[in-house]
Protein backbone atom coordinates (compact mmCIF):
# COMPACT_ATOMS: atom_id res chain seq x y z
CA UNK A 1 0.00 0.00 0.00
CA UNK A 2 1.86 3.46 -1.28
CA UNK A 3 1.27 5.91 1.52
CA UNK A 4 -0.53 9.10 0.38
CA UNK A 5 0.93 12.72 1.59
CA UNK A 6 0.34 13.53 4.60
CA UNK A 7 -1.42 16.19 3.75
CA UNK A 8 -4.15 14.86 2.07
CA UNK A 9 -4.64 13.20 5.54
CA UNK A 10 -4.82 16.47 7.09
CA UNK A 11 -7.46 18.41 4.92
CA UNK A 12 -9.76 15.52 5.57
CA UNK A 13 -9.30 15.60 9.33
CA UNK A 14 -10.06 18.73 8.89
CA UNK A 15 -6.70 19.98 10.27
CA UNK A 16 -5.37 22.26 7.53
CA UNK A 17 -8.07 24.19 4.78
CA UNK A 18 -8.37 22.85 1.20
CA UNK A 19 -6.79 25.54 -0.16
CA UNK A 20 -3.52 24.54 0.98
CA UNK A 21 -3.47 21.52 -1.18
CA UNK A 22 -2.10 22.34 -4.65
CA UNK A 23 -4.29 21.15 -7.22
CA UNK A 24 -3.22 17.78 -7.95
CA UNK A 25 -3.63 16.51 -4.89
CA UNK A 26 -6.74 18.34 -4.17
CA UNK A 27 -8.35 15.65 -6.98
CA UNK A 28 -7.06 12.90 -4.78
CA UNK A 29 -9.22 14.85 -1.92
CA UNK A 30 -11.80 15.17 -4.15
CA UNK A 31 -11.84 11.61 -5.11
CA UNK A 32 -12.05 10.07 -1.58
CA UNK A 33 -14.96 12.60 -0.76
CA UNK A 34 -16.77 11.69 -4.26
CA UNK A 35 -16.43 7.95 -3.32
CA UNK A 36 -17.67 8.66 0.36
CA UNK A 37 -20.71 10.56 -1.02
CA UNK A 38 -22.12 7.93 -3.52
CA UNK A 39 -21.74 5.31 -0.28
CA UNK A 40 -23.72 7.82 1.79
CA UNK A 41 -26.12 8.29 -1.23
CA UNK A 42 -26.97 4.54 -1.98
CA UNK A 43 -30.02 3.70 -0.72
CA UNK A 44 -29.53 1.59 2.27
CA UNK A 45 -32.48 -1.15 1.82
CA UNK A 46 -35.98 -1.41 3.12
CA UNK A 47 -37.20 -0.40 7.07
CA UNK A 48 -36.27 -2.80 9.32
CA UNK A 49 -38.99 -0.45 12.01
CA UNK A 50 -42.31 -2.77 11.41
CA UNK A 51 -40.19 -5.99 11.71
CA UNK A 52 -38.41 -4.12 15.10
CA UNK A 53 -42.13 -2.52 16.31
CA UNK A 54 -43.82 -6.17 15.99
CA UNK A 55 -41.26 -8.00 17.98
CA UNK A 56 -41.28 -5.09 20.73
CA UNK A 57 -45.04 -5.84 20.61
CA UNK A 58 -45.22 -9.43 21.17
CA UNK A 59 -45.28 -10.52 24.64
CA UNK A 60 -42.38 -11.62 26.45
CA UNK A 61 -41.70 -15.16 26.99
CA UNK A 62 -41.91 -16.45 31.01
CA UNK A 63 -38.13 -17.32 31.99
CA UNK A 64 -39.52 -21.08 31.81
CA UNK A 65 -41.00 -21.36 29.28
CA UNK A 66 -37.67 -20.06 27.30
CA UNK A 67 -35.83 -21.99 29.36
CA UNK A 68 -37.54 -25.52 28.34
CA UNK A 69 -37.40 -23.81 24.52
CA UNK A 70 -33.94 -23.74 24.49
CA UNK A 71 -33.58 -27.34 25.86
CA UNK A 72 -35.79 -28.50 23.28
CA UNK A 73 -34.57 -26.87 20.61
CA UNK A 74 -31.73 -28.22 18.46
CA UNK A 75 -28.50 -26.12 18.67
CA UNK A 76 -25.07 -26.53 16.68
CA UNK A 77 -22.36 -27.25 18.16
CA UNK A 78 -18.89 -26.60 16.89
CA UNK A 79 -15.94 -27.85 17.90
CA UNK A 80 -12.65 -26.34 16.62
CA UNK A 81 -9.42 -28.13 17.17
CA UNK A 82 -6.26 -27.18 16.24
CA UNK A 83 -4.05 -29.45 13.82
CA UNK A 84 -1.62 -30.39 16.09
CA UNK A 85 -4.57 -31.41 18.50
CA UNK A 86 -6.86 -33.37 15.64
CA UNK A 87 -3.44 -35.42 15.00
CA UNK A 88 -3.58 -36.16 18.90
CA UNK A 89 -7.08 -37.05 19.01
CA UNK A 90 -6.79 -39.27 15.89
CA UNK A 91 -4.06 -40.97 17.09
CA UNK A 92 -5.88 -41.56 20.10
CA UNK A 93 -9.36 -43.26 18.62
CA UNK A 94 -6.87 -45.71 16.33
CA UNK A 95 -5.12 -46.79 20.03
CA UNK A 96 -8.69 -47.56 21.37
CA UNK A 97 -9.53 -48.74 18.30
CA UNK A 98 -6.13 -51.36 18.47
CA UNK A 99 -6.63 -51.89 22.22
CA UNK A 100 -8.13 -55.31 22.70
CA UNK A 101 -12.07 -55.13 23.50
CA UNK A 102 -13.32 -55.16 27.06
CA UNK A 103 -15.12 -57.62 27.90
CA UNK A 104 -18.24 -57.07 29.97
CA UNK A 105 -18.94 -58.25 32.92
CA UNK A 106 -22.09 -60.90 31.95
CA UNK A 107 -25.13 -61.12 34.13
CA UNK A 108 -25.81 -64.48 35.42
CA UNK A 109 -29.38 -65.96 35.57
CA UNK A 110 -30.59 -67.77 38.65
CA UNK A 111 -29.12 -71.15 37.05
CA UNK A 112 -26.20 -70.15 35.35
CA UNK A 113 -22.71 -70.51 36.03
CA UNK A 114 -19.57 -69.78 34.65
CA UNK A 115 -17.50 -72.40 32.41
CA UNK A 116 -13.97 -72.20 31.43
CA UNK A 117 -12.36 -74.31 28.79
CA UNK A 118 -8.67 -74.75 28.95
CA UNK A 119 -6.53 -76.55 26.57
CA UNK A 120 -3.22 -77.26 25.43
CA UNK A 121 -3.22 -77.07 21.48
CA UNK A 122 0.69 -76.32 20.53
CA UNK A 123 0.59 -75.09 16.27
CA UNK A 124 -3.50 -75.34 16.31
CA UNK A 125 -4.82 -72.30 13.86
CA UNK A 126 -8.24 -72.95 15.49
CA UNK A 127 -9.55 -74.50 18.58
CA UNK A 128 -13.60 -74.35 19.46
CA UNK A 129 -15.71 -76.09 21.49
CA UNK A 130 -18.92 -78.09 20.80
CA UNK A 131 -21.24 -79.81 23.21
CA UNK A 132 -24.86 -80.27 24.37
CA UNK A 133 -24.88 -76.34 25.15
CA UNK A 134 -25.10 -75.62 21.55
CA UNK A 135 -25.99 -78.62 19.74
CA UNK A 136 -23.22 -79.46 18.79
CA UNK A 137 -22.36 -76.42 16.14
CA UNK A 138 -19.49 -75.54 15.32
CA UNK A 139 -18.41 -71.85 15.27
CA UNK A 140 -20.23 -70.67 17.97
CA UNK A 141 -17.84 -70.95 20.92
CA UNK A 142 -14.11 -69.92 19.53
CA UNK A 143 -10.81 -70.84 22.38
CA UNK A 144 -8.40 -68.18 21.95
CA UNK A 145 -4.55 -68.09 22.38
CA UNK A 146 -3.56 -64.55 22.65
CA UNK A 147 -0.45 -65.04 23.88
CA UNK A 148 0.64 -68.09 21.52
CA UNK A 149 1.49 -70.32 23.80
CA UNK A 150 -0.45 -73.68 22.34
CA UNK A 151 -3.25 -72.93 25.80
CA UNK A 152 -6.30 -72.21 24.53
CA UNK A 153 -8.90 -70.39 26.36
CA UNK A 154 -13.08 -69.01 26.90
CA UNK A 155 -15.07 -68.74 29.74
CA UNK A 156 -18.74 -68.80 29.05
CA UNK A 157 -22.17 -68.80 30.68
CA UNK A 158 -23.81 -72.06 30.67
CA UNK A 159 -27.14 -73.39 32.36
CA UNK A 160 -26.10 -75.35 35.22
CA UNK A 161 -25.85 -78.82 35.35
CA UNK A 162 -24.08 -81.13 33.49
CA UNK A 163 -22.83 -81.10 30.08
CA UNK A 164 -20.88 -83.30 27.38
CA UNK A 165 -18.43 -81.36 24.76
CA UNK A 166 -15.53 -81.68 22.66
CA UNK A 167 -12.90 -79.58 20.95
CA UNK A 168 -13.10 -78.64 17.81
CA UNK A 169 -8.95 -78.53 16.48
CA UNK A 170 -8.76 -76.75 13.08
CA UNK A 171 -12.17 -77.18 12.25
CA UNK A 172 -11.64 -80.77 11.38
CA UNK A 173 -10.18 -82.69 14.41
CA UNK A 174 -12.94 -83.79 17.44
CA UNK A 175 -10.78 -84.10 20.47
CA UNK A 176 -12.13 -84.71 24.30
CA UNK A 177 -10.61 -82.90 27.18
CA UNK A 178 -8.52 -84.82 28.45
CA UNK A 179 -8.44 -82.94 31.78
CA UNK A 180 -11.48 -83.53 32.55
CA UNK A 181 -12.99 -85.51 35.69
CA UNK A 182 -15.86 -87.12 33.80
CA UNK A 183 -16.50 -89.24 30.31
CA UNK A 184 -19.18 -90.67 28.73
CA UNK A 185 -19.33 -92.41 25.28
CA UNK A 186 -21.67 -91.37 22.53
CA UNK A 187 -23.35 -92.91 20.24
CA UNK A 188 -21.20 -92.72 17.46
CA UNK A 189 -18.41 -94.43 19.51
CA UNK A 190 -16.20 -91.82 20.75
CA UNK A 191 -15.66 -90.10 24.45
CA UNK A 192 -17.40 -87.21 25.00
CA UNK A 193 -15.94 -85.10 27.97
CA UNK A 194 -18.15 -84.19 30.85
CA UNK A 195 -18.24 -80.51 32.62
CA UNK A 196 -20.27 -80.21 35.44
CA UNK A 197 -21.44 -76.41 35.52
CA UNK A 198 -22.63 -75.31 39.50
CA UNK A 199 -25.16 -72.13 39.75
CA UNK A 200 -23.45 -68.78 41.16
CA UNK A 201 -26.15 -67.86 42.74
CA UNK A 202 -26.92 -70.73 44.88
CA UNK B 1 -42.40 14.34 8.83
CA UNK B 2 -39.11 14.54 9.63
CA UNK B 3 -37.93 11.95 12.16
CA UNK B 4 -35.02 14.48 13.42
CA UNK B 5 -37.89 16.95 14.33
CA UNK B 6 -39.81 16.67 17.24
CA UNK B 7 -38.24 15.29 21.06
CA UNK B 8 -35.16 14.63 22.01
CA UNK B 9 -33.34 11.12 22.10
CA UNK B 10 -33.18 11.95 26.14
CA UNK B 11 -36.89 13.03 26.34
CA UNK B 12 -37.78 9.92 23.78
CA UNK B 13 -35.38 7.41 25.95
CA UNK B 14 -37.53 9.01 29.30
CA UNK B 15 -40.95 8.23 27.86
CA UNK B 16 -39.94 4.86 26.90
CA UNK B 17 -38.60 4.02 29.94
CA UNK B 18 -41.06 5.48 31.39
CA UNK B 19 -43.87 2.35 29.80
CA UNK B 20 -44.14 4.02 26.39
CA UNK B 21 -43.35 1.32 24.53
CA UNK B 22 -44.68 2.95 20.66
CA UNK B 23 -42.44 6.16 21.23
CA UNK B 24 -39.19 3.75 20.53
CA UNK B 25 -40.29 3.65 17.15
CA UNK B 26 -39.33 7.09 17.25
CA UNK B 27 -35.76 6.44 17.84
CA UNK B 28 -36.16 3.47 14.77
CA UNK B 29 -37.34 6.04 12.43
CA UNK B 30 -34.86 8.12 13.70
CA UNK B 31 -31.72 5.96 13.17
CA UNK B 32 -32.40 3.29 10.69
CA UNK B 33 -31.51 4.09 7.97
CA UNK B 34 -27.81 5.34 9.02
CA UNK B 35 -27.47 2.39 10.47
CA UNK B 36 -28.54 0.58 8.21
CA UNK B 37 -25.98 2.04 5.46
CA UNK B 38 -23.16 1.78 8.17
CA UNK B 39 -24.04 -1.90 8.45
CA UNK B 40 -24.62 -2.41 4.89
CA UNK B 41 -21.25 -1.31 3.85
CA UNK B 42 -19.54 -3.24 6.96
CA UNK B 43 -21.30 -6.54 5.99
CA UNK B 44 -21.29 -6.23 2.04
CA UNK B 45 -24.89 -7.81 2.07
CA UNK B 46 -28.32 -5.70 2.71
CA UNK B 47 -30.00 -8.67 3.69
CA UNK B 48 -27.39 -9.43 6.42
CA UNK B 49 -27.34 -5.54 7.06
CA UNK B 50 -31.23 -5.40 7.56
CA UNK B 51 -31.21 -8.35 10.58
CA UNK B 52 -28.34 -7.01 12.10
CA UNK B 53 -29.50 -3.79 12.25
CA UNK B 54 -32.85 -5.13 13.65
CA UNK B 55 -31.49 -7.50 16.21
CA UNK B 56 -29.40 -4.58 17.33
CA UNK B 57 -32.79 -2.66 17.58
CA UNK B 58 -34.48 -4.89 19.66
CA UNK B 59 -31.03 -5.69 22.01
CA UNK B 60 -31.06 -2.04 22.08
CA UNK B 61 -34.62 -1.82 23.25
CA UNK B 62 -34.43 -4.13 25.97
CA UNK B 63 -31.15 -2.49 27.62
CA UNK B 64 -32.15 0.99 27.14
CA UNK B 65 -31.62 1.33 30.60
CA UNK B 66 -28.09 0.85 30.50
CA UNK B 67 -27.63 4.13 27.76
CA UNK B 68 -26.43 5.49 30.32
CA UNK B 69 -26.22 9.04 28.52
CA UNK B 70 -29.63 9.17 26.30
CA UNK B 71 -28.25 12.39 24.68
CA UNK B 72 -25.38 10.02 23.26
CA UNK B 73 -27.92 7.62 22.07
CA UNK B 74 -26.65 7.72 18.62
CA UNK B 75 -23.40 6.77 18.72
CA UNK B 76 -24.26 3.79 21.30
CA UNK B 77 -26.56 2.66 18.91
CA UNK B 78 -23.98 2.34 16.41
CA UNK B 79 -21.69 0.53 18.76
CA UNK B 80 -24.64 -1.89 19.16
CA UNK B 81 -24.79 -2.49 15.09
CA UNK B 82 -20.86 -2.66 15.23
CA UNK B 83 -20.32 -5.44 17.48
CA UNK B 84 -23.49 -7.44 15.57
CA UNK B 85 -21.53 -6.77 12.64
CA UNK B 86 -18.64 -8.48 14.24
CA UNK B 87 -20.11 -11.17 15.51
CA UNK B 88 -21.70 -11.82 11.51
CA UNK B 89 -18.06 -11.65 10.34
CA UNK B 90 -16.88 -13.67 13.03
CA UNK B 91 -19.41 -16.33 12.52
CA UNK B 92 -18.59 -15.77 8.51
CA UNK B 93 -14.96 -17.41 9.60
CA UNK B 94 -13.33 -14.08 7.03
CA UNK B 95 -13.94 -10.76 7.53
CA UNK B 96 -14.43 -10.42 3.59
CA UNK B 97 -17.51 -8.86 2.81
CA UNK B 98 -19.16 -11.13 -0.46
CA UNK B 99 -21.17 -8.34 -1.76
CA UNK B 100 -23.57 -10.81 -2.38
CA UNK B 101 -26.57 -8.54 -3.05
CA UNK B 102 -27.24 -6.99 -6.47
CA UNK B 103 -26.05 -3.63 -6.63
CA UNK B 104 -29.10 -1.70 -7.44
CA UNK B 105 -29.74 -1.09 -11.35
CA UNK B 106 -30.80 2.12 -12.45
CA UNK B 107 -34.43 2.37 -14.48
CA UNK B 108 -34.11 2.31 -18.14
CA UNK B 109 -36.01 5.97 -18.14
CA UNK B 110 -33.77 6.90 -15.82
CA UNK B 111 -30.86 9.47 -17.79
CA UNK B 112 -27.73 8.63 -18.41
CA UNK B 113 -26.06 10.37 -15.07
CA UNK B 114 -28.45 8.18 -13.42
CA UNK B 115 -27.39 4.87 -14.85
CA UNK B 116 -23.36 6.65 -14.78
CA UNK B 117 -23.97 6.78 -10.91
CA UNK B 118 -25.00 3.27 -10.17
CA UNK B 119 -22.03 1.91 -12.34
CA UNK B 120 -19.62 4.63 -10.19
CA UNK B 121 -21.39 3.47 -7.32
CA UNK B 122 -20.83 -0.52 -8.21
CA UNK B 123 -16.89 0.33 -8.59
CA UNK B 124 -16.71 2.26 -4.94
CA UNK B 125 -18.55 -0.54 -3.12
CA UNK B 126 -16.35 -3.28 -5.09
CA UNK B 127 -12.84 -1.20 -3.83
CA UNK B 128 -14.60 -0.72 -0.32
CA UNK B 129 -14.97 -4.42 -0.23
CA UNK B 130 -11.40 -5.19 -0.82
CA UNK B 131 -10.57 -3.52 2.77
CA UNK B 132 -10.33 -5.08 5.67
CA UNK B 133 -13.62 -5.09 8.28
CA UNK B 134 -11.49 -2.86 10.45
CA UNK B 135 -10.55 -0.91 7.62
CA UNK B 136 -14.07 -0.45 6.22
CA UNK B 137 -15.38 0.26 10.00
CA UNK B 138 -13.24 3.43 9.96
CA UNK B 139 -13.85 4.77 6.79
CA UNK B 140 -17.58 4.10 6.80
CA UNK B 141 -18.05 5.70 10.20
CA UNK B 142 -15.53 8.36 9.76
CA UNK B 143 -16.52 9.85 5.54
CA UNK B 144 -19.58 7.90 5.39
CA UNK B 145 -21.65 8.49 8.39
CA UNK B 146 -19.69 11.79 8.96
CA UNK B 147 -18.34 10.91 12.85
CA UNK B 148 -15.64 12.73 14.68
CA UNK B 149 -12.77 10.45 15.62
CA UNK B 150 -14.40 11.10 19.75
CA UNK B 151 -17.19 9.41 18.40
CA UNK B 152 -15.92 6.64 16.83
CA UNK B 153 -13.99 6.29 19.75
CA UNK B 154 -17.11 5.40 21.45
CA UNK B 155 -18.47 3.37 18.92
CA UNK B 156 -15.38 1.43 18.35
CA UNK B 157 -13.79 1.32 21.50
CA UNK B 158 -10.69 2.10 20.35
CA UNK B 159 -8.59 5.02 21.14
CA UNK B 160 -8.11 8.07 19.18
CA UNK B 161 -4.71 7.34 17.29
CA UNK B 162 -5.38 3.98 16.45
CA UNK B 163 -8.54 5.64 14.87
CA UNK B 164 -6.52 8.07 13.16
CA UNK B 165 -3.77 5.61 12.19
CA UNK B 166 -6.90 2.91 10.93
CA UNK B 167 -8.53 5.54 8.79
CA UNK B 168 -5.44 6.91 6.85
CA UNK B 169 -4.98 3.08 6.10
CA UNK B 170 -8.31 3.10 4.96
CA UNK B 171 -7.91 6.42 2.64
CA UNK B 172 -4.72 4.65 1.05
CA UNK B 173 -6.10 1.25 0.72
CA UNK B 174 -9.21 2.64 -1.05
CA UNK B 175 -7.45 4.86 -3.85
CA UNK B 176 -5.33 2.26 -4.31
CA UNK B 177 -8.19 -0.26 -4.85
CA UNK B 178 -9.93 2.70 -6.98
CA UNK B 179 -7.22 3.19 -9.02
CA UNK B 180 -6.70 -0.25 -10.19
CA UNK B 181 -10.88 -0.52 -11.04
CA UNK B 182 -10.27 2.99 -13.12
Amino acid sequence: MNPIDPRIHQVLDGEIPREALPQDLRRVVERLESAAALLAAAPEGRSVAERVLARLRRPARSPVRRLAQWLTAPHPVTLRIRPVWSLALAATLVLLMLLPEERSVPVLGEHEGIAQFVARFPGAHSVQVVGSFNDWRTGTIPLEDRDGDGVWRAVVVLPAGAHEYMFVVDDERWVPDYSANRFVEDDFGRENSVLIVRPVKG
Amino acid sequence: MDVREGPSDAEVVARVLGGDREAFGLIVRRYESGLLRFATRVLGSRDAAADAVAESLVRAYRHLASCRDPTRLRTWLYRIVANRCKSHLARRATGDVSLDDVPPIADPADNEAALERVQQLAVVEQALATLSSEKREAFVLKHVEGMSYQEMAAVTGERIPTLKMRVHRAREALLKALEERS
